[in-house]
């Protein structure tokens, strides 16, 4: 089905590029998963040349756009950017599709600005204005570590010199929660990402980690031994905690549903690890069959359509991907804890040297975090 | 959007009810009071730490697991009778530490090494200690005991550490 799409996207290229002389191009109907052809004519003005290279990378990494000549695009790109201000415009012919200004640093007025053309001309929201974090042990300890999705403004954000890892962005990106083991047990620490402060919010007795957020923020979903197994728990950033699974095994790595109503997690209870799916009101989990035999760290897209997790195979681990709607899991990547970006496109995920960035449909992934060490478990705000 | 707010409502509604049973019981039960998968583990020692000076570690030695196992094989229940024997009824508090080789996943690993911990505070328990003087915390993957990526490593790195309190 792929290729056969492939090779008429390319027919339909061929015939476009004969037809150039012609007075009527050809209409050419833009199927969502094709990819828009658009111009990018950079930005000009006195402070021009960084937004440039930034909207340049930005529309290349979307995954939407097949950056083309003038000629042959469908929308141009353009803009300038002088005093403070990026004065961004997207035509159509002579047709404005896009006119805004932006005000802040060129890099982050360039990824508003490229956030709003994938909206205007995807519909979807896009992963520019993004923040990943993720763990690093360049100091000598896992310490948690924040950057841009395109891994520009690299920043360790713990010191503690224990051991901090499991980080998880709120999905706006204003709290960060970890696992901490500076009280000497692994607890799960929120951090106000704007103001700095720091609380220990979960601190039963035995293992607290893994915390996940909800879509608006509010609860954390996590695991919690205290009961004498490591179950999942709810608990409320205002405080109170409602344990959710009932089981001998051990759950780990909750995953939201973007609606809040359902969780997906990883549970041992019949062997080897294997994902389950509960409603976040509570009652009993139902396994989610992924034809793998090993499968932990699922991350629900935020269009609900799909998961990414991680499976075993031979000596090391691969991303796979599944269709929630029916349809079988499938590899994408070697490497580990995939998770989903705000397009519901893309996944970050651990190379170990390396965190990249994967465009599941076309299967393209970069680096765009390395020399920090050992890098792994990557978090995405959305 | 509208099933959304019931969820997250009900969500909130059950959050203050168990925020009251919490009050309740010391013992953190879990919020239907039932026992089904272990013993609920007392107040912490805070402060003790098993990575810090205050705790005695290596004193006993590990009990080691199988692949992708937690539960204590009959030859190492002795490890396990040692402890008991030695602080059953001094008072004294443990902290058992699971660890898990690095083939698995960070997070499933920590799960895994917990459950190591819980399964050898089950076996202390049966063994006389009381329940309130073991506590256990799980570091995963981290700090193998060695570092090389073969059969050998791995068995030695699957395993629970005890740690005396000071």
């Amino acid at each position: 089905m792929f290729p056969l799409r492939r090779i008429l996207t390319l027919l339909a290229a061929c015939l476009l590029g004969a037809s150039l002389q012609a007075a009527d191009a050809p209409t050419i109907t833009v199927r969502k998963s094709d990819a828009l052809n658009i111009a990018f004519t950079g930005i000009g003005g006195s402070e021009g040349a960084l937004a440039s290279k930034v909207v340049q990378n930005d529309l290349t990494l979307a995954g939407w756009f097949a950056l083309v000549q003038s000629g042959m695009a469908s929308f141009t790109v353009s803009g300038t950017f002088a005093g403070g201000v990026l004065q961004g415009k997207v035509v159509k012919g002579s047709e404005i599709v896009l006119s805004k200004n932006y005000t802040g640093s060129p890099r982050m007025a360039s990824h508003q600005f490229v956030d709003d053309i994938v909206q205007t001309l995807t519909g979807h929201k896009g992963i520019a204005t993004s923040t990943i974090a993720f763990v690093g042990n360049r100091s000598g300890r896992k310490e948690i570590y924040l950057a841009d999705y395109d891994g520009s403004n690299g920043r360790q954000l713990t010191h503690d010199n224990g051991l901090s890892v499991s980080p998880a962005l709120s999905p706006n990106g204003h709290r960060l929660a970890y696992t901490g083991y500076q009280a000497g047990y692994a607890d799960i620490y929120l951090i106000d990402l704007a103001t700095g402060a720091r609380l220990r919010l979960v601190k039963f007795p035995g293992t607290n980690s893994g915390a996940r957020f909800s879509p608006d923020g509010n609860l954390l979903a996590c695991s919690v031994s205290k009961d004498g197994n490591p179950e999942l728990y709810l608990v409320s950033l205002s405080g109170g905690a409602r344990r959710l699974t009932h089981t001998r095994g051990a759950e780990s790595s909750p995953a939201w549903s973007p609606n809040a109503a359902e969780l997906i997690y990883s549970c041992d209870e019949t062997g080897a690890p294997q994902l389950y799916k509960i409603s976040s009101t509570g009652g009993s989990g139902r396994l989610v069959p992924t034809g793998f035999g090993y499968c932990t760290e699922p991350s629900w897209s935020p269009d609900g359509q799909r998961l990414a997790f991680n499976v075993r195979s031979g000596g090391g681990f691969s991303v796979a991907v599944m269709d929630l709607n029916g349809g079988g899991a499938r590899i994408v990547a070697q490497g580990e804890n995939p998770v989903w970006g705000a397009d519901s496109r893309h996944v970050v995920y651990s190379t170990g040297s390396t965190i990249s960035l994967l465009d599941v449909p076309t299967g393209k992934s970069i680096p765009v975090i390395s020399g920090l060490g050992k890098v792994t478990e990557p978090t995405w705000t959305r | 959007m509208r099933f959304q707010t019931f969820a997250l409502l009900s969500i909130a509604a059950l959050l203050a009810l168990s925020g009251c049973s919490n009050k309740k019981n010391k013992q953190y039960a879990g919020v239907d009071g039932d026992y089904v998968s272990g013993t609920p583990l007392g107040e912490r020692t805070e402060g003790a730490n098993f990575m810090g000076t205050n705790v005695q570690r290596g004193q006993y030695a590990s009990v080691q697991f199988g692949y992708d196992s937690s539960s204590v094989a009959p030859d190492q229940e002795s490890k396990v009778a040692a402890v008991a024997d030695a602080l059953k009824g001094s008072g004294k508090t443990v902290i058992v530490a699971g660890f898990t080789d690095e083939r698995g996943t960070q997070e499933y690993n920590r799960s895994l090494g917990e459950k190591r911990a819980l399964a050898v505070r089950e076996a202390l328990i049966a063994k006389g200690m009381k329940a309130n003087n073991v506590q256990t915390v799980s570091f995963g993957s981290e700090m193998p005991v060695d570092p090389a990526s073969n059969d050998a490593a791995w068995a030695k790195n699957r395993r629970a550490e005890f740690g005396i309190v000071k």
